[in-house]
């Protein structure tokens, strides 16, 4: 499993539906053997440049290069991919078996090869026992694995998978999440998996590809979104972040300080050189996680501010706490995120609290 | 119902009754006198008997007609279902001309029989085509189209489009995927509109002796033998086409609702 060398690009890639445009000239690539998640939200055009990849819909411009080969007009039976419906797609009237061979016998396969194939598909996603049910005798996660099973029995360069678990309650959700990541790293084949979840996208990505109205607006490790988000979008839509807006103060070192309704915080610009380069002035937020913004005693620290507590929500493990913050004319609203504790919050609500949170924790985002 | 008074409930079930009563009750005449002979124009009663459908087996112009009656619906099938099946899988996620389409399929379907007959009449004397039993199979099929073209639409529609689309994905060509994915999904609405378009040929009698030609289907049998009296016969005739209508409609029902059943809750 060599992550890096590319095994799908896509150049400058769009689609439009008649006039309606869903993909705005996108450029991804993919890396041989990663799991790449693509999230947005609705409409973000996620799931069609999923089906652009497979060939189910062809492209309005651009193109797809397989290996640096361009695959952009190849019809869809002949991509070394398979996709994992969101519906499932089981057909009704084959047996578990019968699906999961399907792919196998419509390339005249031998009998033979194909059972022992299809045990062996079978064994990997745990159904060994269920191969002459019928689809509509199972559950929908067993549903979901014959998918994956069937996907996966072609040997593909990359399963496609178009938010297989949206359909399946909390728990199983959960472990399916567990069990696609553990079935990919045995077989060691490409996954791209699309998803409007972030928790799920964070808890099984490699890397995520966050798409909003048609265009990338992110790429890269979930730890860099979460903590590096490159834009408002990505910081908004992942977790609860606090967002302050103001404008851009002087750099210092690794830090460069902005000036917002809650005075001058610093937050941290390393490795994000455009910020370093945004000349002074320009509107930007602070942003900071929940986690990260503590209730402070001493005021020696930078990123120092008062607030009063809003509301007090206790969230089993955590607590959050909403805060207001700043003068009356600009309140802000923040989140402050706490181990909950046996006895009972130390806080109250409408009780006056001092706040900070370190400049390392804190980044800015360009508005 | 639970909610209505007592009174309205006694009330609908009593007008219930009353059709089901004048809906079936004339069928029911024929079939139980079909089991008791005829004497001096009135019915004997108290002799149940079997000879009625001794003397209806016996009839070789019956049989004939019997015969004439199976092959012409045998062949009104078979055009049918794989006319209407065509029509359906061509016109499936067309827009364009499809309501055009719909309305020239059901209008001999709907049209007074008489009319569709007469039409097809003229059609085959300018045509030139003898009145034989080809034209009656072409006047049936023509009928029940409609039916046929329906039922199969309907499942093609409730088809999930992810399944074609499951099909190619696993790199299975257009034609494997008509024959193991798309045909399959399709049989029992094809044997449902099949029963259905067997059923109604059987039955059709004003559009057959409009494009007939010497020889007569068994409905048009029927009707022959009325307008020359009251026979035991026909008794026993109607019974057994009653009972072998009734068996085709459970059978054509059961091969329909299930999966259609099945289809809304999922």
């Amino acid at each position: 499993m060599s992550q890096n060398t590319d095994l799908l690009t896509l150049r400058s890639v769009s689609k439009s539906y008649g006039k309606v445009p869903v993909l705005h000239g996108i450029d991804l690539s993919i890396r041989d053997g990663e799991f790449l998640t693509v999230l947005g939200p609705s409409g973000s055009g996620k799931t069609t440049v999923l089906r652009l990849i497979g060939g189910l819909e062809p492209l309005s411009s651009g193109e797809i290069r397989l290996d640096g080969h361009d695959i952009s007009r190849m019809p869809i039976n002949r991509r070394p991919f398979n996709t994992v419906f969101q519906d499932y797609a089981l057909f009704p009237h084959m047996t578990v078996s019968g699906n999961v061979g399907y792919g196998l016998s419509v390339r005249h396969i031998k009998r033979k090869e194909i059972a022992s194939r299809v045990a062996k598909a079978l064994d990997l996603v745990q159904l060994g026992r269920f191969a002459d049910r019928f689809p509509a005798q199972l559950s929908g996660g067993q549903r979901q694995r014959v998918a994956l099973a069937r996907a996966l029995i072609c040997q593909p360069r990359l399963i496609l998978l178009d938010e297989p678990l949206a359909a399946l309650d909390l728990e199983l959700r959960r472990q399916m999440q567990e069990f696609l990541k553990s079935i990919q790293r045995e077989i060691k084949t490409t996954f791209l998996f699309v998803t409007h979840d972030q928790e799920e996208a964070i808890g099984m990505a490699d890397r995520i590809c966050v798409m909003q109205a048609g265009h990338i607006r992110q790429l890269g490790t979930p730890h860099e979104l979460y903590y590096r988000p490159n834009c408002e979008f990505v910081a908004r839509f992942f977790g609860e972040n606090n967002l302050v807006a103001g404008k851009l103060g002087t750099v210092q070192g690794e830090q460069r300080s902005i000036e917002t309704a809650l005075g001058r915080l610093v937050c941290s610009v390393s490795d994000q050189p455009h910020l370093k380069a945004a000349p002074d002035g320009a509107g930007a937020f602070a942003a900071f996680r929940p986690e990260a913004l503590r209730l402070a005693d001493t005021r020696d620290s930078d990123n120092h501010f008062g607030g009063t507590i809003a509301d007090l929500a206790f969230a089993g493990s955590s607590t959050v706490a909403t805060i207001t913050a700043g003068p009356d004319s600009a309140a802000q609203r923040l989140r402050l995120r706490m181990p909950s504790r046996i006895d009972g919050s130390a806080l109250k609500s409408g009780e006056p609290v001092s706040l900070s949170f370190a400049p390392h924790e804190g980044h800015l985002v360009l508005a | 119902m639970s909610t209505l008074p007592r009174f309205s409930t006694i009330f609908l079930a009593a007008i219930t009754t009353l059709v089901a009563a004048l809906l079936y009750s004339p069928l029911f005449v024929p079939i139980v006198s079909s089991f008791f002979p005829l004497s001096q124009g009135n019915v004997d009663w108290s002799s149940p008997t079997l000879s009625t459908y001794v003397s209806l087996a016996q009839n070789h112009d019956i049989l004939a007609a019997l015969r004439t009656t199976l092959i012409v619906g045998l062949c009104t099938v078979v055009l049918s279902v794989v006319s209407g099946t065509l029509l359906a899988l061509y016109y499936h996620g067309r827009r364009a001309g499809r309501s055009f389409l719909q309305f020239i399929i059901f209008l001999p379907f709907l049209m007074p029989p008489i009319i569709s007959g007469l039409a097809l009449l003229i059609f085959f004397r300018e045509i030139g085509l003898e009145r034989s039993l080809l034209t009656v199979v072409i006047g049936h099929t023509v009928f029940v189209l409609a039916i046929v073209y329906r039922t199969v639409l309907t499942r093609l529609q409730s088809m999930s489009r992810t399944l074609v689309e499951a099909s190619y994905d696993l790199g299975a060509t257009g034609w494997q995927t008509f024959w193991r994915i798309i045909l399959p999904n399709l049989s029992s609405a094809m044997v449902g509109g099949a029963i259905l378009a067997f059923a109604l040929s059987f039955d059709e009698t004003m559009i057959t002796i409009l494009v007939t030609g010497t020889q007569s289907t068994l409905p048009v049998r029927l009707w022959a033998m009325m307008r020359l009296g009251f026979s035991p016969d026909i008794n026993a005739l109607v019974a057994l086409i009653l009972m072998f209508t009734v068996l085709l409609c459970v059978l054509a029902a059961r091969f329909l609702i299930p999966r259609q059943m099945a289809a809304e809750r999922s």
